[in-house]
């Protein structure tokens, strides 16, 4: 059974900025307020049918306290109820999730969520170092760098096949990113550069090599909800709000026994396993026609597949080489670019709800998958292996 | 020599000396080379706070090079292009020491995109040539009139505006008899005054301009009859240069540890390391918490493990990554290793660091296969901290 609403809840605006690392041309309020102003004329709506705005990004990476005050020049949240929320990387998708039960309830009819951030104004592993336990972890921690997954990947696949299939994901994301107009990052890379890359991209940590992760970019995006009179009301196209889950873990970072008698939970396992199953979704692999995924970097996204989909053996690697994740394949994964594209933090996971919205709807741009959308589904990931993940419907028929 | 954005090459280059911080040139003492596809050589010197670019054929002695094309090159210099992506993607290319010529980026201050100036003559053009668009037809109702226009100096001339039958044409002379005719002495000051610098009456008080003919009818009409001038160049303010102001915080904290934690920390100092157990499945914390988060009970029993262990996992960090405590990048490459203390089992591993000159022998461990064996190295004066082990070294 999915958990509990008193109401269905449609999503009916969607606004967004360009990603970018050159956004010096405005400050923090100017910059949410070009996404707010976007999702607004999206929606056909005023701020003045706005019942509730949920504000979010990651905190402290820009060391402003309480920055949902600043921000309320461009939020438009003046005088109206305004509710803060910080998940970590989570957060754009735990925004969607409160905005979503904030009408769900009854509470409000037209909540706006917005994610921001300006990762160039602080400093991203300083911030997120300060997330680890200040007694005793945060000397010895690396920010959110680990080659962890490439070592995983590898030790089970062979060094050579491991970065083939990350190189391969890597540049169906930068095709993608390619043509999404608001994508940061979109180098024009082709699959006859994977030796060459896989040669001279700087490695990180590991066999985690620069090209491979994620960007750090400025970027607001903005998303409208609203309960099923209303959207169906506003909107000819609603997108609808079918479940979604949040799995949390202990904050340790001791997860490296590498003792198959002792697995260690792995909460994008275990939150699909939930959601699909009281969503009675028996081949989600089917089931769905697009999947935004949280993916800051190309080796965790290969491995997560197998995750999310419970996929054997090495199907998660096929499905890659045989680029059946790529717009016109079988699952296309992140038509837009992915996290690897743009990575605006607090807006990445919310972006990911926005761009798998987009594709239901039909209207993504250039980068619309040209066949029918009609279940999509979208990941957030953050703090330590936290997941949200979230089901989206063309049509009220479940 | 090609504009881009309406900006030559040249342009970034001659004004480098204007745009030059000394503030950003301190420790610096290095010759750059830039060569611009299709456009040339250059080859700046920067020592004592001072710059020197020549235009050369040479490039040989430079630190580093940078090759782009034009293009590229104005648009990193203008913002109009973004630098990480024309560096990820081959358009820029830095050849030499690529950290010497990161320091390029501190020297200058950003290039400012300054509007041209217009003459008198090409606003006079621009005015006249806008009359028939700016007209508006339904204001000319019945009206069959000339307005002539004969303007002085240099950069003058002579056109008149006419209308019959709501349409308006206008010529560059001055034919039969005008309406009304507008004289200015100086073709300058009626530029002026139709952007609103000088008022009318001063210029008609002061003999500079004069009007002959129906001036009532220039001036209750004209202003119906047209739309406002715009200027194209905006006022000719130039682009607003955009600041970022640049803070740095340090702050003291504490924070208490709490008698588990502190039990922890207190151990170090002994050089003992300690665990704690859940009573309820059993498994091993390292280090210590006051709570089994699976089980979601106490754990108050503690046990020493090690201080010897197996490496279960490693990763070596080759990205200097500044350490957020201090602002020092941290030296790479380093080892982060997982431990399993000798006394732990399964994924009760301890993080820590390995001696840096070990990275390569390192092995990591799992269900078949042996990690390498390590010890801690103990610091001398120890106060509770995870520091006072300094790192692991192998055990042989």
């Amino acid at each position: 059974m999915a958990h509990k609403k008193n109401r269905n809840v449609g999503i009916i605006g969607i606004g967004q900025t360009k990603h970018s690392s050159h956004r010096e041309d405005v400050n923090q309020p100017e910059l949410i307020h070009e996404a707010v102003s976007l999702a607004l004329k999206d929606a056909n709506l005023t701020m003045k049918d706005i019942d509730c705005v949920v504000h979010g990004n990651m905190e402290l990476f820009e060391m402003v306290h309480s920055p949902d005050l600043w921000h309320v020049l461009g939020t438009g949240a003046y005088g109206k109820d305004c509710i803060r929320i910080t998940t970590g990387g989570t957060v754009g998708a735990t925004l969607s999730c409160a905005s979503d039960n904030l009408t769900a309830s009854g509470m409000y009819d037209i909540v706006m969520a917005i994610g921001f951030e300006k990762l160039q104004e602080g400093h991203t592993t300083g911030g997120i170092t300060n997330m680890a336990d200040p007694l005793w972890f945060r000397k010895i921690q690396a920010g959110a760098l680990t080659g962890s997954s490439a070592y995983d990947v590898e030790r089970e696949f062979g060094l050579e096949r491991a970065n083939r299939a990350s190189l391969t994901y890597r540049i169906i994301m930068d095709k993608h990113a390619g043509l999404n107009p608001n994508a940061h990052r979109a180098f024009g890379l082709d699959f006859n550069q994977i030796d060459d890359l896989i040669r001279t991209s700087p490695k990180l940590v590991g066999e985690l090599k620069l090209i491979e992760m994620c960007s750090q970019s400025d970027g607001a995006c903005c998303v409208i909800f609203a309960c099923e009179k209303k959207a169906k009301e506003i909107s000819k196209t609603p997108v609808w709000i079918r479940d979604h889950i949040t799995v949390h873990k202990e904050e340790t970072f001791s997860i490296f026994g590498y003792n198959r008698e002792f697995p260690v939970m792995k909460t994008h396992k275990f939150a699909a396993e939930q959601l699909f199953k009281r969503n009675g979704i028996k081949d989600p692999l089917n089931y769905f026609d697009v999947f935004e995924m949280y993916d800051p970097a190309s080796w965790w996204a290969i491995d997560w597949l197998r995750d999310f989909f419970d996929l054997k053996g090495d199907e998660h690697l096929k499905l890659i080489e045989n680029k059946e994740i790529m717009i016109g394949g079988k699952l296309p994964i992140n038509p837009s670019g992915g996290v690897i594209g743009s990575n605006p933090i607090g807006a990445t996971a919310l972006i990911r709800v926005a761009e798998a919205a987009m594709q239901v709807r039909g209207n993504a741009g250039p980068h619309q998958i040209p066949t029918p959308v009609n279940h999509a589904l979208a990941s957030g990931f953050g703090g330590t292996m936290w997941t949200v993940m979230t089901m989206l419907e063309k049509e009220l028929n479940w | 020599m090609a504009e881009y954005w309406d900006i030559k090459v040249e342009d970034i280059f001659n004004s480098m000396q204007e745009r030059f911080r000394p503030d950003g040139a301190k420790d610096v003492d290095a010759v750059f080379g830039y060569d611009i596809l299709d456009e040339g050589k250059w080859k700046l010197t920067v020592k004592n706070n001072e710059m020197k670019l020549s235009k050369t054929d040479d490039l040989s002695g430079c630190i580093s090079t940078m090759k782009a094309d034009g293009e590229t090159f104005v648009g990193v210099n203008t913002g109009k292009v973004d630098a990480t992506n024309a560096f990820m993607s081959g358009k820029v290319k830095v050849e030499g020491d690529m950290g010497a010529f990161g320091k390029t980026g501190k020297l200058f201050r950003k290039y400012i995109i300054a509007k041209k100036e217009m003459t008198v003559k090409e606003y006079l053009a621009d005015m006249f040539a806008t009359i028939v668009p700016r007209f508006k037809a339904k204001e000319a109702e019945g009206l069959d009139a000339a307005f002539a226009f004969d303007l002085g100096g240099p950069q003058g001339g002579k056109w008149t505006v006419f209308i019959k039958d709501k349409v308006c044409t206008v010529t560059t002379e001055i034919e039969g008899s005008p309406t009304v005719t507008l004289e200015f002495n100086d073709a300058k000051d009626y530029v002026d005054f139709i952007l609103g610098k000088i008022d009318a009456q001063s210029i008609l008080a002061a003999g500079k301009a004069a009007a002959k003919g129906d001036i009532n009818m220039m001036a209750s009409k004209w202003p119906i009859l047209f739309e406002k001038y715009k200027d194209p160049m905006g006022g000719n303010v130039q682009e607003q240069e955009l600041l970022v102001l640049k803070k740095t915080i340090a702050v003291n904290q504490k924070f208490s540890t709490g008698p588990i934690m502190g039990k922890f920390l207190k151990g170090l100092k002994d050089k003992k390391i300690y665990a704690n157990k859940c009573p309820k499945c059993g498994r091993l914390q390292l280090p210590p918490r006051e709570v089994c988060a699976e089980c979601r009970v106490r754990a108050a029993d503690f046990l020493e493990v090690g201080p010897k262990g197996e490496v279960r996992y490693m990763d070596v960090v080759f990205y200097a990554m500044p350490d957020p405590l201090t602002g020092v990048a941290r030296e790479t490459p380093y080892g982060s290793i997982n431990i399993l203390l000798d006394g732990c089992k399964g994924n009760e591993t301890l993080p820590h660091f390995i001696r840096k000159d070990q990275i390569e022998k390192i092995k990591s461990g799992w269900n078949e296969k042996k990690g390498t064996r390590v010890r801690p190295v103990w610091e001398e004066n120890r106060i509770g901290d995870i520091w006072d082990i300094k790192y692991f070294e192998i055990d042989e």
